[in-house]
């Protein structure tokens, strides 16, 4: 497929109608912070900040380069974040999910947030540079099979409409084309990924849903997992890390903007998602359910592969 | 007189050049009697199986399945209350789901399932253990030792690797 551009043209106002409606509930002191993106130091860039005063609203924006899932500084696992008070938070569709998961394991309550939803045109993948144009081939895998464009169920949303049009799914070639392999090529093709990994644990530090105050892998009394980066540990590591996120994950695939040596993270967490779907109806949505589809279970779940 | 027929009770063992090892993770309701049960009826199964008792099939986390592969396993079996017949009520459902899901991961990563068993035996199931055992035994006796997981633990640190002339040529001047 040909390079075709994405019209972001609905950011601007976008950018417009956060500042506004931030000065608002700040000055009306409905809440206690607003979460959301504004510009960083090199050109086109965009980072987190947390503002506490209306006067500084003005520096919120939206923009491709907004990629952050902001979700990840509400959960517990980052204690130099106080919660006080109703907090603001600006989200996409697919952050807007993993605050729906958190909710569901009773990590947030949903009266303790004001939800700023962005109807999203697509956010830039991890590999280009931030003041890239928009486009087919710049925008992140995650965006190209996204079907949360307009978030639901928030306090405040922007009128705009994004217009992207249909993309290549990505991961989901990249899964089917995995599938159609041997055992032994799969297990060669991941043994590569693996080996490039460096233990850094940044998949695990900006995932919303790694909030463990101790995580199993750094125990040592038993030692589960090698923590050591070696091949053994870092294969033991990534199979452990994705059954963890399996009927959790939201699909924001920070693990795998985050991961300094690419390896495609996010490629396990959808095939894991994929499975869930198939064997039991269960998607990553903007409903709050009480119960994941692994801490529940129907008496007559498929059983054919127990003898 | 009394005929000793010395045959019947120790039959000829068969010799094989692999004997595989497999790890039977057993909840202690149900399997771990059936197994008991086939120990008392006196019944034949291979010794190749190593049984680690649980209290529920429910407590069996995924990583131990893949803790006994790193370990050396060559094949796990995973054993419990049929269902319905959980101890602890529904420990044998939820733990349903986990190992469906976490099969599916194993195969994507590139596991033969083949190596991987999970049955419900009750504790009036000595027969089917006993079964079980040596299915999966042959099984994998057939298929030889699993290699994948032992590589990766005698692999060492990418970064430590000598795999350049430069590298080669700067160590060996050390």
């Amino acid at each position: 497929m040909s390079n075709q551009p994405i019209d972001t043209s609905i950011y601007s106002a976008i950018s417009t109608a956060i500042q506004t409606e931030a000065k608002r509930i700040l000055a009306e002191e409905q809440v206690s912070a607003v979460i959301g993106y504004t510009t960083a130091r090199r050109q086109g860039s965009a980072q987190p900040i947390v503002i506490t005063a209306a006067n500084d609203a003005a520096k919120l924006i939206f923009s491709p380069a907004c990629v952050n899932n902001l979700a990840v500084y509400l959960t517990k696992a980052k204690k130099e974040i106080p919660k006080q008070g109703r907090i603001g938070i600006v989200v996409k569709g697919c952050d807007l999910k993993a605050l729906v998961g958190l909710m569901g394991e009773s990590q947030l309550r949903r009266e303790d947030l004001y939800l700023i939803g962005v109807p999203c045109a697509g956010v830039l993948g991890s590999t280009v540079q931030p003041a890239t144009a928009l486009t087919s081939d710049s925008i992140a895998p995650k965006c190209s099979e996204c079907d949360a464009r307009l978030p639901q169920g928030c306090d405040f949303v922007p009128s705009q409409t994004p217009a992207t049009p249909e993309l290549e799914h990505k991961y989901a070639a990249e899964i089917a084309r995995l599938e159609a392999l041997t055992p032994h090529e799969r297990w060669a093709y991941w043994k590569e990924q693996f080996s490039k990994c460096i233990k850094c644990y940044a998949c695990r530090q900006v995932c919303p849903f790694c909030f463990c105050e101790q995580c199993l892998c750094d125990r040592n009394k038993p030692q589960m997992v090698e923590t050591t980066p070696r091949p053994a540990g870092n294969t033991a590591w990534h199979i452990v890390r994705a059954m963890h996120l399996a009927g959790r994950c939201a699909g924001c695939a920070e693990c795998e903007r985050v991961c300094p040596m690419d390896i495609p993270l996010n490629l396990l967490n959808r095939k894991m998602a994929k499975e869930l779907k198939e064997l039991y109806a269960y998607e990553a949505g903007f409903e709050v359910q009480d119960k994941g589809p692994l801490t529940s279970y129907e008496e007559k779940d498929d059983q054919s592969f127990i003898k | 007189m009394v005929e000793i027929v010395g045959s019947t009770m120790h039959p000829e063992k068969q010799k094989h050049s692999f004997e595989p090892k497999i790890i039977a993770f057993v909840c202690t309701w149900c399997t771990y009697a059936g197994a008991d049960l086939a120990g008392t009826s006196r019944m034949q199964y291979p010794a190749n199986v190593r049984v680690l008792k649980f209290p529920c099939t429910g407590r069996i986390d995924p990583v131990f399945i893949l803790k006994a592969f790193q370990q050396g396993a060559d094949g796990v079996l995973v054993s419990g209350c049929h269902p319905g017949d959980c101890h602890y009520i529904a420990g044998n459902f939820h733990a349903r789901r986990r190992f469906a899901v976490f099969r599916k991961l194993l195969e994507f990563v590139g596991v033969d399932l083949d190596r991987l068993q999970f049955s419900w035996v009750s504790a009036a199931e000595g027969g089917k253990w006993v079964e079980m055992v040596s299915d999966l035994t042959e099984r994998v006796r057939a298929m030889g030792p699993m290699t994948e997981f032992k590589e990766l633990a005698l692999e060492e640190q990418w970064s430590g690797a000598i795999d350049t002339p430069e590298l080669k040529e700067a160590y060996n001047s050390i």
